[in-house]
């Protein structure tokens, strides 16, 4: 996996706690540049709250996000769990120990919890500076471009100088990221028109040009199969796939490189979800987006994924090709959830049997903990050593 | 198969401010016992009005257009809204697409199922009462005029018959109403001291004492003389000194002891105690008891009742077992009453019978005389109404009434014609109206037209009621009314009087118990308890007192269910139960439903957008288009002979598991059905599509005995088109796959 194209996002044990909570509880991926990562699982497995805290929604609770190698996402608590575990230990130790020793221990005690402090700050800090640095290098890089052709600039080269600074120190590394939602209706502000709704972003990032702004709405209009004359239309005036597809303009007018599509699809019909589905794979060969996609449709999932994780209340099972997921299930769970897909086929329905899935029946995990290993290349499942053994042996 | 439901040529329409938007085109089904019929299409295509029309719960702006749905002999757009109260819900349930915004989210789950049961327990009582006397009279009187003679001995002799059969069924209730309320509290104490052991052992008991004490008064309410009798003692020793025996002699350590239990929740803590001890070795105890007594069976109140009034003794005899008594009792009641009461009541059936075919060959002739009124094709008046009061009065005089099953399409008849003649006549004064209307409102907007203006909005056109469809409506139920009546008349010859003599008998007494068996809160609990199960929840107990939010969604999807069951209807209507659910929950449900209907027998429908789902459900499918039923035939038929282009469009627009080419998307949006097109209307969007489906509308061409749809390319001079390569691929596939499998 690590010679293949290069690691656009990366989520590296994130945690998502409401409370008690634990909607996403220690979930790592990989998304590879120009791929679609699929996130599967049924409702409240925290595929959502996963999409959510990429783009940044929440604040999250631990864990890191790192977009382009660059942390934009980090959470506070597993350091602050590392400090306070250091804390009782060392209280525990010190209880029966001589003097010598109990300075020693602190000494100890202190080297560590300094080192988690600083680790605490550089992710705090990284939070901070990710975007600053990321607008320095934009303005860096409009500098460069323009300050050549300063010397016996006409005023119009001023004027588009300072548009672009402007834009450039607006920049925010985020804006790479998009979400399209799931409900079209309630994701669209019914006080603005189709224009106002696709512009918004346009406009917060530092474009002022009407021009400019409408060229790119009409040009994003014509890219998802609407017309220019629906830009001065407001959102009920369209069908469901239609006002789905403004949701698709409005985010991919930012030039996205990362969709999250949470769901974008399951509000609609079946006729209108193959023209969305379609639309999605046109845009993401033209544009070589690289997309998040959420669903609870296994087999629309399927259809459009390269890889997919498994989620089950909170934790990824199992993740792996698409290919290989839905030929070698190996997580009784992932078995579970494909038995339940139906299928245009009255006489193979007949004698679908799902298999029922009941974690405290099928895992043994009162001593052997369950971590996430790779059981062959590129599929990894959720389980303990004497699972890893029975898998592997089922795979081969 | 019997036919539950029969749809036809259902036309209807809605008023809206742009015109009228015609929803429903002319759609013909049937629905038979133990089917599910699946009715798939776009949103907007028709199917929940029409499922709407058969709970006749359709919107205020709609418009009945024409057409029947017969449901029980009645036709379900005609009968009046009192008529409907004792159809929706009892007859015909409906479960909705979004199982929250159908609960009550401040009402606690236990009460919302049990309320409709509660209050239309109530109704029933009231009705039971009413039909009972209603019966027993006229039994009374025919037995009277078909035996007596005019003997006043005789019919005194017949009149105590049935004053004693009112006397000893009354007792047979006080005694059955005993029995089931000791056997109830019986069962529920064996239950629950069942999962309060289970707890125990499992370390994970609540509210211990307090459940604890609910089972002892449970079990004491089980002592009953056909319950617990031998070992009510037995019982009650346990049930009182659960916790004395231990108290030995100190008054302390026993007020200890008590705390104890008071203060834990949780019994943890008296593991190891003799009090503890002795609480389980008690409570194995009475489920023991209990257990032993639910096996035995239920004596023959009915036969005892008579025992008990009659001969004089205060008890039942003693017998060795519950069946020999009940010999003992039947044989009793046969010989003294039941064997005579039964020859004078098939005496008195048979007389009826034949009075009530004079009287319906004379209500045929009247129907048939007034026929000729209707015939005319403008309508007198008061020859319209006077003909109705005549031919109404006819033929409820020719009701049967000693007759138990309701014949509803001849009591339904008066009001419904009543309906189309008052149409008839309010419709030449709208027409006239509405005429005058459009007339003056296009003057004036052609006027401005005419200026070289454009005038913002339409004229709306007038909306015109079809006088002769009327007319001929009216005819049409005479016409019925008239085969109806004859094919009784028929009948009559080769009723089967001794079957029909138990059936009357059966009627009186079920209607007897409706008014002795209340359904009181607790029997309501227990009802709504033994559903929650039926339709997978656990812990139904807990759960009872549960609010609707703290149901995830496919819990909620079952509760309404369950409220759709509780009153056993015949026929379930679902409304996209699993539009919003995912895979997993969507399968669960799914199977549920299919449970239910092989263990009740009813007959679905079940509407949908997402043909993938139906597969495992449907026996057959109706795919709707713009408001008409496009094709139609088995689910093997549609998903493996699909003819229709719209059945294709929709199965290869959604990807399979082993789908990997590009999606063949339906372009375009379905039509507006204020202007609905005049040929095929799907033909906009159909790459298949003709010139002659742009001109006129395709019939149904017949595929096979099971299989219909509606498209020109089934015509014989059509040329020859392949269904798409997506499906045929498909099919192949899954041929393939199941060949592996087998």
């Amino acid at each position: 996996m690590s010679n293949t194209p290069e690691t656009l996002l990366k989520v590296d044990h994130l945690c998502q706690y409401f409370g008690f909570t634990r909607a996403v509880d220690d979930v790592s991926f990989e998304i590879k540049k120009g791929e679609v990562f699929g996130l599967v699982g049924e409702s409240g497995c925290g595929k959502t709250t996963t999409g959510r805290s990429i783009i940044k929604l929440y604040n999250i609770t631990s864990g890191n996000i790192y977009y382009k190698g660059i942390r934009i996402g980090a959470g506070m608590k597993s350091y602050k769990d590392d400090i306070e575990r250091a804390k009782n230990e060392y209280k525990e130790k010190v209880a029966n120990a001589t003097p010598e020793e109990a300075q020693r221990l602190k000494a100890e005690l202190d080297a560590y919890v300094a080192d988690r402090k600083k680790a605490m700050n550089e992710a705090k800090r990284d939070l901070k500076e990710c975007d600053k640095a990321y607008s320095a290098q934009q303005v860096a890089e409009v500098n460069a471009k323009y300050e050549p052709l300063m010397n016996n600039a006409n005023p119009e080269l001023v004027q588009e100088y300072r548009n672009e600074l402007r834009k450039a120190k607006r920049a925010r590394l985020s804006s790479q990221i998009q979400m399209i939602f799931q409900d079209p209706i309630a994701s669209l502000d019914p006080r603005m028109t189709v224009r106002e709704i696709i512009a918004e972003g346009l406009i917060i990032r530092g474009e002022r040009n009407k021009k400019v702004i409408d060229e790119k709405v009409f040009e994003m209009l014509e890219r998802v199969g609407l017309v220019r004359e629906h830009a001065d239309r407001y959102p009920h005036e369209f069908s469901g796939g239609q006002r789905q597809r403004i949701g698709v303009a409005r985010a991919i007018i930012m030039n996205p490189e990362l969709i999250i599509a949470d769901e974008p699809v399951s509000a609609l019909d079946v006729s209108i979800q193959a023209q969305v589905i379609n639309l999605l794979n046109e845009l993401r060969e033209e544009m070589g987006l690289t997309i998040l996609f959420i669903a609870h449709d296994l087999s629309v999932v399927k259809y459009f994924s390269d890889r997919i994780g498994v989620m089950y209340f909170g934790k990824m099972v199992e993740l792996a090709t698409s290919d290989e997921l839905f030929a070698h299930p190996t997580h009784p769970y992932t078995k579970s959830l494909l038995s339940a897909i139906p299928l245009p086929d009255p006489v193979y329905e007949k004698n679908r049997k799902r298999i029922a899935y009941d974690p405290l029946v099928e895992h043994d995990y009162s001593v052997d903990k369950p971590t996430f290993r790779e059981i062959t290349p590129g599929h990894f499942v959720s389980c303990n050593d004497e699972e890893f053994a029975r898998y592997q042996a089922e795979l081969n | 198969m019997e036919n539950k439901l029969h749809v036809k040529d259902l036309t209807i329409s809605f008023r809206t401010s742009n015109g009228k938007v015609q929803a429903v085109r002319g759609i013909n089904f049937d629905l038979a016992k133990g089917e599910t019929l699946a009715i798939v299409g776009e949103s907007g295509s028709g199917k929940s009005v029409t499922s709407k029309a058969i709970l006749g719960i359709l919107a205020g702006n709609s418009i009945l257009e024409g057409g029947e749905i017969i449901y029980d002999g009645q036709d379900l757009l005609k009968i009046t809204e009192d008529e409907f109260h004792k159809i929706r819900g009892d007859k015909i349930a409906m479960i909705f697409q979004d199982p929250m915004s159908s609960l009550n989210p401040i009402v606690k789950i236990g009460k919302q199922l049990t309320e409709a049961m509660i209050l239309k327990g109530k109704a029933r009582q009231r009705e039971s009462k009413e039909i009972f006397n209603k019966y027993l009279k006229q039994l009374n009187r025919r037995m009277v005029e078909a035996l007596a003679n005019g003997d006043s001995a005789k019919a005194a002799e017949l009149t105590k018959k049935c004053n004693d059969f009112n006397k000893f069924e009354y007792k047979h209730l006080e005694l059955e109403g005993a029995y089931n309320v000791a056997r109830h509290a019986a069962e529920e104490a064996s239950t629950e001291i069942a999962s309060i052991l289970f707890e125990i052992e499992k370390n994970a008991l609540h509210d211990g004492i307090y459940r604890i004490k609910q089972v002892k008064e449970k079990a004491k309410d089980s002592i009953n003389p056909w319950v617990v009798s031998d070992r009510a003692e037995e019982l009650l020793a346990q049930v009182n000194g659960w916790v004395s025996e231990d108290a030995t002699d100190d008054p302390a350590k026993l007020a200890a002891m008590k705390n104890a239990l008071k203060r834990s929740t949780i019994v943890k803590g008296l593991k190891g105690r003799t009090s503890f001890e002795y609480t389980v070795a008690a409570l194995t105890k009475i489920k023991e008891i209990l257990d032993e007594a639910l096996t035995l069976k239920q004596p023959n109140f009915f036969a005892m009742g008579y025992y008990l009034t009659f001969s004089g003794e205060k008890e039942a005899p003693k017998m060795a077992s519950i069946p020999e008594l009940n010999t003992y009792l039947r044989g009793y009641l046969d010989d003294h009453f039941m064997l005579s009461f039964i020859a004078d009541a098939k005496e008195a059936l048979i007389y009826s019978a034949q009075v009530c075919k004079k009287e319906m060959k004379e209500a045929v002739d009247c129907l048939r005389m007034y026929r000729g009124v209707f015939e005319n094709e403008n309508l007198d008046k008061k020859a319209a109404y006077d003909a109705h009061k005549a031919i109404a009065k006819e033929v409820m005089e020719a009701l049967d009434p000693m007759s138990t099953t309701k014949d509803s399409l001849v009591y339904t008849f008066g009001s419904g014609m009543k309906t189309e003649i008052d149409k008839y006549f309010n419709g030449i004064v709208k027409n006239a109206a509405e005429t005058a209307r459009y007339d003056k409102q296009k003057a004036a907007y052609d006027a401005l037209v005419a200026k070289g203006k454009t005038p913002d909005g339409e004229v709306v056109p007038a909306s015109l009621t079809d006088l002769e469809f009327v007319r001929n409506t009216i005819l049409h139920q005479i016409d019925r009314m008239i085969a109806h009546c004859e094919g009784l008349v028929a009948a009559t010859e080769t009723r089967d009087y001794d079957a029909e003599t138990v059936a009357l008998i059966d009627f009186l007494k079920s209607n007897a118990s409706g008014v002795v068996n209340k359904v009181t809160k607790s029997v309501a609990k227990a009802k709504a308890i033994k559903l929650m199960e039926e339709v997978g929840i656990s812990e139904p107990r807990k759960r009872y007192n549960q609010y609707p939010f703290e149901f995830s969604g496919g819990m909620r999807q079952r509760i309404v269910i369950a409220i759709a069951l509780a009153a056993d209807p015949d026929i379930l209507i679902c409304d996209e139960p699993t539009t919003a659910l995912d895979v997993t929950i969507q399968s669960k449900i799914l199977e549920l439903i299919n449970r239910l209907k092989e263990e009740r027998n009813l007959s679905i429908i079940f509407i949908t957008h997402d043909l993938g789902v139906v597969a495992n459900m449907a026996d057959r499918i109706a795919v709707m288009y713009a408001g008409k039923i496009v094709e139609y035939g088995t689910s093997e038929d549609i998903f493996y002979r699909a003819a229709h282009p719209y059945t294709w469009a929709l199965l290869s627009s959604m990807p399979d598991l082993d789908t990997n080419e590009k999606l063949d998307a339906i372009p375009g949006t379905p039509p507006n059905m204020i202007y609905p097109p005049v040929g095929d209307a799907f033909a906009a969007r159909n790459k298949y599509a003709m010139k002659i489906d742009f001109e006129r509308q395709p019939p149904m061409f017949q595929i096979s005995e099971t299989h219909h749809a509606a498209t020109w390319l089934l015509h014989p001079d059509a040329p020859k088109v392949d269904p798409p390569k997506i499906i045929t691929d498909r099919i192949a596939r899954m041929k393939a796959k199941r060949g592996d499998k087998e």
